[in-house]
């Protein structure tokens, strides 16, 4: 029972980080590496400021999701956004913005790792103090059910919205087929700006709840979580939400069994051994469908 | 004709001058080697060194302070005139940015330059371990400080001015053994080479010299972020003492994790806890004792001094990659002083013979194991807001 409470917490962190990445990727078609960097800068940011004023955690966390949001919808407006417009053909137009993101990533994680010196940052002079619950023999935090709650809320919140509003539809049609959407009268520009400040957000949100639930964040943090993200998207499915639900939990559990059996070192191994053999049974994830084609 | 003639010369005097460029350039082969080692004789009033080191990305603690450090002896050599009154030590930096191909390129680069006598090298293994055999084969002296890597010392002209962190890592289960604290559960990164090497090898090895007992060990990854089932298992089984041998933030997490799971036995960690690392972490840090090779803390009058003229410069307090800096760069200097001869070979010849003797540095009584630098080491407390000394 213990170990299923672990995997909620350590699912809902990686929930967090993928949900922003999976929905700019399945829905505009931007794969963006800075999602990384931004979660981290964010969190920065909030550390920054917590250093000079002992803020609560809703402060603290609305400081990251803000500056998230501005980063990411920034890095739309002044490089994908113009990569884009350049590119002649879709294929390299992915290429070049999966390139832009790396080369953007590189910015903000120069400045946290020349203000930190590589060392750990977090919010050590925030008001909130982490208080543990024990019932049962089972061990918990609030930290943890915070993050729990907001991973999994967030996530079902998103999904439906995708499902069931209209500008989830037209989102989904940009996915779908982005000419045929903009006839239809999607304003793809704007509607990409606002996806990516949206994916900014959730990127400064997961930053600030991992750094409360872990007390620390390092600079290299970001990219760690990057390629997990990227797993977690793929096995669920691209395009599907519930998908990225279901990955962010099947490799938490995965690395919480794998470490129950003491086998910590094979963690990635066998994680993403067993992701790989997911999709070669159903390469187009558990949740994807076959015949869905961004465009 | 006499003008043609003229041109010819001049030509073949060219050529001859840029295959003799080029042959330097590549830094290579047996030719190359000998010719860089050959001795000049004396001190030059001006010997340059290059300092390839990161300065920005993930280990740029470790050459950002090896960097003042080094700045600092260099003030003081040139203030005491300890290499004559008008020698000049000058050293170019380049940040190699956590990449081992710069790594390599730049010290090719300082290679080719035969105004420069001696290398500071990577701080990262990776990187040293890279360069080392291209330094040994062009035969320029070279000190890499970190770089605890296996293939970082090969051979006469590679040295290292950081002390392996097993090498001194007896005071911690010395510590524990004095404290009656035997049962000992381990966690450490088994990705991360020297965390690696003490958790499975030389810490078991320890505990057994030490009568301790290793209960349980966990092993995990660099990316490893979460410890919450390694903490909980830990504190049920209750061992007297906790080692983690783990990267900085990862060790601050394990050790919150383990507070809020109800441990509260002692925990040992590692020289990458020393300069505040541990901070994050609050109270449930306060209590970690973990061996350092240097600590501002030492009251010994040698430190004490240091500690002094490097926070008058800086304006704060050294960390141990300043202190290793600052011993290698005084390394060096004795060397040029022993042997008489800043050439590259005279400096090789030079810091072979100061290792055999060895000297007092800042970090102590400095002995070597061939061109390995070996200390004590001290066992420091972090209290929760800075460091003390446990152990005299």
């Amino acid at each position: 029972m213990q170990e299923l409470l672990n995997t909620l917490t350590l699912g809902s962190i990686y929930l967090l980080f993928a949900l922003g990445m999976a929905l700019a990727w399945s829905t505009i078609g931007i794969l963006n590496f800075a999602h990384g960097a931004i979660f981290v800068f964010s969190a920065f940011s909030a550390h920054i400021i917590s250093e000079h004023v002992a803020l609560s955690m809703p402060v603290l966390i609305l400081i990251s999701v803000l500056v998230g949001a501005a980063m990411s919808a920034l890095t739309q407006w002044l490089a994908f956004e113009q990569i884009l417009k350049r590119s002649t053909n879709h294929r390299s137009a992915e290429m070049r913005v999966l390139i832009g993101g790396i080369g953007v990533a590189a910015i903000p994680i120069a400045i946290v790792d020349k203000a930190t010196a590589s060392a750990p940052f977090g919010f050590a002079n925030s008001t909130y103090k982490t208080e543990v619950y024990e019932s049962m023999g089972l061990r918990m935090t609030n930290t943890s059910l915070i993050v729990i709650i907001t991973g999994v809320g967030i996530a079902v919140a998103l999904t439906l919205w995708l499902r069931a509003s209209r500008r989830g539809l037209g989102l989904r049609a940009i996915g779908v087929d982005s000419e045929t959407a903009s006839l239809m009268g999607v304003n793809r520009t704007a509607m990409a700006l606002g996806t990516m400040a949206i994916a900014g957000g959730l990127a400064g949100l997961a930053g600030a709840l991992q750094v409360f639930q872990l007390q620390a964040m390092g600079v290299a943090t970001g990219d760690q979580l990057l390629i997990k993200a990227f797993a977690m998207i793929v096995l669920g499915g691209l395009g599907s939400m519930a998908g990225v639900i279901f990955g962010a939990f099947a490799l938490a559990g995965a690395e919480t069994l794998i470490f129950a059996a003491k086998l910590g070192t094979w963690v990635d191994a066998v994680s993403f051994g067993l992701i790989f053999l997911v999709l070669l049974v159903r390469p187009q994830g558990i949740f994807g469908r076959q015949e869905v084609r961004r465009t | 004709m006499g003008v043609p003639v003229q041109r010819r010369r001049l030509l073949k005097m060219t050529a001859a001058l840029a295959g003799m460029a080029m042959l330097a350039a590549c830094g290579g082969g047996t030719g190359a080697a000998a010719q860089n080692a050959g001795g000049e004789g004396g001190i030059a009033s001006n010997i340059k060194l290059m300092g390839v080191y990161d300065t920005t990305g993930p280990v740029a603690y470790a050459g950002v302070g090896a960097s003042k450090g080094m700045k600092l002896a260099m003030e003081e050599i040139e203030k005491q005139a300890f290499l004559g009154p008008d020698v000049k030590l000058t050293l170019d930096e380049v940040d190699t940015a956590g990449a081992i191909e710069r790594a390599s390129s730049e010290v090719s680069r300082a290679i080719a330059d035969s105004e420069v006598k001696a290398i500071f090298g990577p701080v990262s293994g990776q990187q040293a371990a890279t360069v080392a055999p291209i330094v040994e084969q062009a035969g320029v002296p070279t000190i890499f400080n970190q770089a605890g890597s296996e293939g970082v010392v090969i051979g006469d002209f590679t040295f290292r001015g950081t002390a392996p962190m097993y090498s001194y890592y007896d005071i911690a289960a010395k510590y524990l053994a004095d404290k009656g604290l035997t049962d000992v559960a381990v966690i450490y990164n088994g990705t991360f080479p020297t965390f690696a090497e003490i958790g499975q090898k030389e810490f078991p090895r320890l505990a057994g010299e030490h009568g301790l007992t290793v209960s349980s060990s966990y092993a995990v990854q660099s990316n490893t972020q979460d410890f919450t089932a390694q903490a909980q298992e830990i504190a049920a089984k209750k061992p007297d003492a906790v080692v983690l041998l783990l990267i900085a933030p990862q060790a601050v997490t394990a050790l919150t994790q383990l507070g809020q799971a109800g441990y509260e036995g002692q925990t040992v960690g590692s020289s990458v806890q020393a300069a505040g690392n541990v901070a994050q972490a609050g109270e449930h840090a306060a209590g970690l004792v973990y061996p350092v090779d240097f600590s501002a803390a030492q009251d010994d009058e040698t430190a004490v001094k240091f500690v002094e003229e490097f926070t008058k410069k800086y304006g704060k307090a050294p960390d141990q990659y300043a202190a290793e800096g600052y011993d290698s760069m005084w390394w060096l200097a004795r060397a040029i002083k022993a042997s008489g001869d800043s050439s590259r070979a005279g400096i090789q010849k030079g810091l072979q013979k100061v290792a055999a003797e060895g000297f007092e540095g800042v970090m102590g009584d400095l002995t070597f194991e061939g061109n390995d630098l070996r200390v004590k080491g001290v066992l420091v407390q972090w209290d929760g807001s800075k460091e003390r000394l446990a152990t005299e």
